[in-house]
């Protein structure tokens, strides 16, 4: 017997998702620094965490459409998909929010807008906090579809026979 | 230039909310209940059902389960957005294992 294929289409998902967790807190971390710090420094956070921004919504949206193949695979399988629910909406609206805040962004940094600056640069911060609650919500429910319910997890059988060569 | 940015930048942003939104579902007890299919999701072999008591229930289908219309089984693109369905579900745990499914109309 030979180890189970590792390639499965619910492995996409937890390969993907790392990606915007980590580039969506980091950039609104770094958004933080460039609104609280007034120094020179300012607009060196501030255009970091922009890239950052863009890189997550990108990634966040690779998260959501890797999550809906893995659904269709894991929702058979485990005894509660009302938490996978529950996770799929939280991340929907995470996606949704850091979009928001991604477009706006881009207008900022773009010159599309040109008025009201401040107070969109500000919006775009509230936004982010927004969307890293939602985030951290979103990633506490799929580890629970993970840790609690083995989704999209292969559990060897009990005397190993697949890893025997 | 700028509107050719200001397209790009609107297209870029308009393409995730191609993406619907989800709903809660529910769980009910196992037994037989009637209602609309709200939703297909064909390439899942799932669909969500709307009971008469407002219940969304999202069906997975399996090998076992029966898909019927007029006593006769058919094949899963018969089921339509709108059509009235009666369904046999088990609850295991608390995910809906459908059993049978009766195209009504």
């Amino acid at each position: 017997m030979t180890e189970p294929d590792f390639w499965r289409t619910e492995i996409w998902h937890p390969l993907v998702l790392h990606f915007p967790l980590v580039l969506l807190l980091v950039s609104t971390v770094f958004q933080l620094v460039a609104v609280v710090n007034l120094k020179e420094s300012a607009p060196f956070w501030q255009r970091a965490g922009s890239y950052l921004l863009y890189g997550g919504y990108i990634s966040a949206w690779l998260a959501i459409y890797t999550g809906d193949l893995a659904d269709g695979i894991v929702s058979r399988t485990i005894c509660d998909p009302t938490v996978l629910k529950d996770h799929e909406i939280a991340a929907y609206y995470t996606a949704y929010i850091f979009s928001g805040a991604t477009a706006v962004d881009l207008g900022l940094i773009s010159g599309l807008i040109r008025r009201y600056r401040k107070v969109l640069r500000m919006g775009v911060f509230c936004l982010m906090l927004v969307g890293s609650g939602y985030l951290m919500y979103a990633g506490h429910l799929g580890a629970r579809v993970v840790y609690q319910q083995a989704g999209g997890v292969k559990v060897p059988a009990a005397d190993c026979t697949e890893y025997i060569k | 230039m700028k509107n050719v940015k200001s397209i790009l930048l609107a297209f870029l942003l308009f393409v995730p909310f191609l993406y619907a939104c989800q709903e809660k579902t529910d769980v009910v007890e196992s037994g037989t209940y009637q209602g609309v299919i709200d939703e297909v999701e064909a390439e899942k072999s799932e669909i969500y059902v709307k009971t008469e008591d407002d219940k969304r229930l999202e069906l997975y289908f399996n090998e076992s389960t029966e898909l019927t219309q007029n006593g006769q089984t058919v094949n899963f693109d018969q089921l339509r957005e709108g059509g009235r369905v009666e369904v046999e579900v088990e609850k295991v745990g608390n995910r809906l294992e459908p059993r049978a499914v009766r195209i009504l109309e």
